[in-house]
């Protein structure tokens, strides 16, 4: 029988990029969210966004972080995940997801410059 | 023959591409006060370069993976994140200077006001990479670059210590009157190495692998070119030296500003030279700022992984054209404030080699891993130079600010 693989998520997971359906990056494994299972913790989420940069930063530094760069985080269920390896890819879209917001919103505003 | 002409073309382009405002500043400046004394140097941190780019530019063509992902997954989120507010700065006050200078150079032939210039400089640089995919781009300022070949034609033609020149190559203790101008040397040896070896050339270099489309059989194009290209272009800084010692410093003149520069190339070779010297560093220094302006920007987006790369239409890669739009504003606007862009020179490249370390560390954690590269992984020659730049351009980077702040910026 083969024997499943473990995975260890601060080397194969955390902080590595992310892509999406359409072969398109996405957003950085910034942080993981665990639940509660019957043998203990488990994976239920990866989280993007520099909203989830706050706990991983020096104390003086969260708040200014929190100003500089937004409180956006998105939840990507870990069932989501289809590959890993050197990026980790998603089943869906970034827009099905919620995730790359931003960029399509600057994207649009750009779309009405020529040669854009 | 496609082939041969397109790594002719890469090798030129790397070459034309090497020398930029703060490696003039540095090499000229060397050469006029210390002579060849200086030349080991030239050759340290051109191997050291070729070493990090050819492994840089093997990962990108092997795994598709770009510098600052890399530094992120392997040196952790904190320091991933220091290394890149560090080497935004650094590369701010580089297309800063950059801007400077092109601005600076057409002031000597329009006589035009040097504010004005600047917002020309601006509007010229955002047209280019608006309008121009990457490769023309690559293509247009490294070739225009290698009229800088000019410095070495006038070099030969001064008739040069030749002898003094070679005895250069080897590392040797200082030669100087007074123990402050051995604390001078060794900050222009720092400077020199982190001028030679500034970051933005690294993380532009493998993105633009990554633009290129590279793939595991371009590993042996990636070693050629780099090789070849960036040997030539340290003959370029060889010659700026060599102008400095031979030229400069038998006027007793220190050649702060780019014009200055082009004036020795001037009294040598007369009118022709001083033009193409002219249209050399245009080339470079425009090269240069187009360089750092996107190296920022695929810093940023490698980090916080957003889609990026000039081969995207803007509009698809929306946060990462706003960020090299960005950074040309911003440069633009330090050297408004009136601040001369040899000092803004000064700074980013003494700060440039303390972000080195952080910069080279993830490249050489990668290359080296059999697990991710498999047969492209390091081989024992360049595992044993990359430990011996990373312990390098680390001494560096822990002398770089007592010398900067010793030798009051390098004034003695």
């Amino acid at each position: 029988m083969k024997q499943p693989r473990s995975l260890d998520l601060l080397r194969e997971v955390l902080d590595h990029e992310v892509v999406d359906a359409e072969d398109v990056s996405c957003g950085m494994v910034d942080d993981l969210a665990f639940g509660r299972g019957q043998d203990g913790p488990v994976l239920d989420a990866l989280l993007v966004g520099p909203g989830a940069w706050g706990p991983r930063l020096p104390a003086l530094l969260r708040l200014a972080a929190g100003r500089l760069v937004g409180r956006a985080v998105v939840r990507i269920p870990w069932h989501e995940v289809i590959e890993i390896s050197e990026v980790i890819r998603l089943r869906s879209t970034a827009a099905e997801l919620g995730l790359g917001r931003l960029d399509r919103k600057v994207g649009r505003w750009l779309a009405k410059l020529p040669m854009s | 023959m496609a082939q041969f002409a397109e790594i002719f073309l890469g090798i030129l382009t790397a070459m034309g591409g090497f020398v930029e405002i703060g490696e003039l500043t540095f090499t000229l400046n060397g050469g006029t006060r210390f002579a060849y004394q200086l030349l080991w140097v030239n050759l340290l941190g051109t191997i050291g370069i070729i070493v990090y780019c050819e492994m840089a530019g093997r990962v990108a063509a092997v795994k598709h993976r770009a510098v600052f992902s890399l530094i992120r997954e392997r040196a952790g989120f904190s320091a991933g994140l220091l290394t890149l507010v560090a080497s935004a700065i650094v590369n701010l006050l580089t297309c800063s200077a950059e801007i400077g200078g092109v601005a600076l150079l057409w002031q000597l032939v329009s006589g035009a006001p040097y504010r004005v210039l600047l917002l020309l400089a601006l509007l010229f640089l955002v047209l280019v990479v608006w309008l121009l995919s990457f490769q023309s781009i690559e293509r247009i300022f490294g070739l225009g670059g290698l009229l800088m070949i000019v410095f070495g034609i006038a070099l030969v033609h001064l008739g040069p210590d030749w002898r003094a020149l070679a005895a250069g190559f080897v590392p040797r203790w200082p030669q100087t009157s007074h123990p402050r101008d051995t604390l001078l040397y060794f900050y222009f040896a720092v400077a020199l190495m982190s001028s030679i070896m500034l970051p933005y050339e690294t993380y532009f270099y493998a993105s633009g692998g990554i633009e290129d489309k590279w793939k595991p059989s371009d590993v042996g194009l990636n070693r050629l070119v780099v090789i070849v290209g960036f040997t030539l272009g340290g003959l370029l800084s060889v010659a700026l030296v060599g102008m400095g010692a031979e030229f400069f410093a038998a006027k007793d003149v220190e050649p702060q500003l780019p014009g200055t520069a082009a004036l020795g190339v001037a009294a040598t070779l007369g009118q022709w030279g001083l033009f193409a010297a002219l249209l050399g560093m245009f080339f470079a220094f425009g090269g240069a700022a187009i360089e750092t302006a996107l190296a920022s920007a695929y810093n940023l987006a490698q980090f916080a992984g957003w889609p990026w790369g000039k081969h995207r239409r803007k509009r698809d890669a929306g946060r990462f054209t706003l960020s090299w739009l960005a950074v040309f504003v911003l440069a633009t606007i330090v050297v408004q404030t009136g601040v001369d862009p040899v000092s803004v020179v000064e700074y980013s490249i003494v700060f440039s080699v303390v972000v080195l370390p952080f910069t080279y560390f993830p490249v050489l954690m990668v290359a080296k891993d059999k697990s991710i590269m498999g047969e492209h992984a390091n081989g024992w020659l360049s595992n044993t130079l990359g430990w011996f730049y990373l312990v390098a351009i680390t001494l560096a980077a822990l002398a770089a600010i007592p010398l900067f702040l010793l030798t009051h910026g390098g004034r003695g």
